[in-house]
């Protein structure tokens, strides 16, 4: 990382930014002219430029350490449908016992007579 | 949380030993659930408030850096700076939300996911379960086709349901125990990425509620620009209307800011339960005694629910 990088994303520069903007913000409502309020405006957007350049490569950032992460939750969701599967199985093999007690009983309405 | 004491209960309908057993599980019964389950059933919560917002928060954002972008044209358009239409840039690209979207949609999952394996609810198990006690009725009934002669093979309904709920038993059991032993060390090592997910969401609401400040500043400048230069070309009417727009602008931002700082407020409550949830699902070996307790009302509470639910009647 190079030294502007450095600059460019430490915090506090883009607070020290946003700060400026704040300040120039209240002088423009307290400016009495049209022309002052244009000066005051005039110097200001640079800076709002400034900030929201700051803020798009953050959140581009923030967008690269996402997708990072990404994988990992899709894994441990993997994980928890493996365990959903396991739960699905146990409970498939307690059908196998219920559907065998139902052949027993189907054998036992046929040949009850025989009894 | 309070017995019940309607459960109907019948003696003498049960066979062997759930006699001694299931009346002692439905003694239980109550509107307990797990620990495991609650903090689950918590961070569920907490996710889908965390996810919905997020992402109408991310297309508000966008959406009214857009605004801004067209608004300083439209100021812009008669002075020497050319204005191209096709210039402007997105706050968060196409990439960028998409990624946003995947990742908040996985969170998603993940919660739901564990909600409904920590739940003790199957609709399967009771389906199976429930279809033995009428099998068996069946079977009594196939083999003791003439009602007036001495039975061979009876089954009563109470002793029937009896065994559709000790099947039950033995499912929610064996689900419990597959449950707990693999669960827990999923959550766990999930905690960090989990925490990792929540700093970055958070880092992206301090932005969107910094930019989305600038963007209606910048909206609001540009209106008073447009009264001053151009508001002696309007009506009384429209002027004041224009006016209005201001104080309309402020409010906005207010709310909008508010709602922001109340989604970060979310998203930490979201970690914490999270942590919350992990610390409880390690705490096998020493749970307090109430939360044993409350893990056991809360099978008791299920199987009581669903023996309350079986047929009193031969099918």
């Amino acid at each position: 990382m190079d030294a502007t990088t450095s600059v460019l994303q430490n915090p506090a520069t883009v607070d020290a930014y946003q700060a400026v903007y704040d300040t120039l913000g209240r002088a423009y409502w307290d400016a009495s002219t049209i022309d002052a309020k244009d000066l005051i405006q005039g110097a200001r957007e640079p800076i709002y430029d400034i900030i929201t350049e700051l803020d798009e490569a953050q959140l581009a950032a923030n967008t690269t350490a996402m997708l990072a992460l990404q994988s990992k939750i899709k894994d441990t969701n993997v994980a928890l449908h493996k365990i959903k599967d396991a739960i699905d199985e146990i409970t498939k093999n307690l059908n196998t016992a219920t559907n065998v007690v139902s052949a027993i009983s189907n054998v036992l309405a046929i040949t009850a007579p025989l009894l | 949380m309070s017995a019940k004491p309607t459960i109907p209960v019948r003696p003498g309908h049960f066979p062997g030993p759930i006699s001694l057993v299931l009346p002692l599980l439905l003694s239980f019964a109550g509107c307990a659930t797990s620990p495991l389950a609650k903090h689950t059933a918590e961070f569920a919560t907490a996710t889908n408030a965390v996810v919905d917002d997020s992402e109408n928060a991310y297309r508000a954002a966008v959406r009214l850096h857009d605004d801004e972008q067209l608004s300083a044209a439209v100021q812009k358009y008669d002075t020497n700076q050319p204005w191209d239409p096709h210039n402007i840039k997105h706050l968060i690209d196409a990439r960028g939300l998409d990624a946003r979207a995947d990742i908040l949609d996985g969170l998603k999952t993940y919660a739901q996911t564990l909600a409904d394996l920590t739940s003790g609810q199957s609709d399967s198990l009771d389906t199976t379960a429930k279809s033995i006690g009428a099998t068996l009725q069946q079977m009594s009934a196939a083999v003791n086709p003439d009602a007036t002669a001495t039975p061979i093979f009876s089954i009563t309904p109470g002793e029937a349901n009896a065994a559709s709920t000790a099947l039950k038993a033995l499912g929610d059991y064996l689900i419990s125990n597959k449950v707990k032993s693999a669960v827990p060390k999923v959550i766990h090592d999930m905690d960090p990425n989990i925490e990792a997910l929540s700093n970055l969401l958070d880092s992206d609401i301090t932005i969107l509620r910094r930019q989305s400040g600038n963007d209606y500043e910048q909206l609001l400048m540009q209106q008073d620009t447009f009264i001053r230069k151009s508001g002696a070309e309007l009506s009384p009417i429209e002027r004041r209307a224009e006016i209005k727009k201001l104080g309309q602008i402020i409010l906005r931002k207010e709310a909008t800011d508010d709602m922001l700082h109340q989604l970060q407020l979310t998203i930490k409550s979201l970690a914490e339960t999270h942590h919350a949830l992990a610390v409880a699902a390690q705490s096998k070996d020493n749970a307090s005694l109430s939360e044993r307790i409350a893990e056991l009302k809360a099978t008791a509470d299920r199987l009581s629910h669903f023996y309350n639910s079986l047929p009193t009647t031969t099918t």
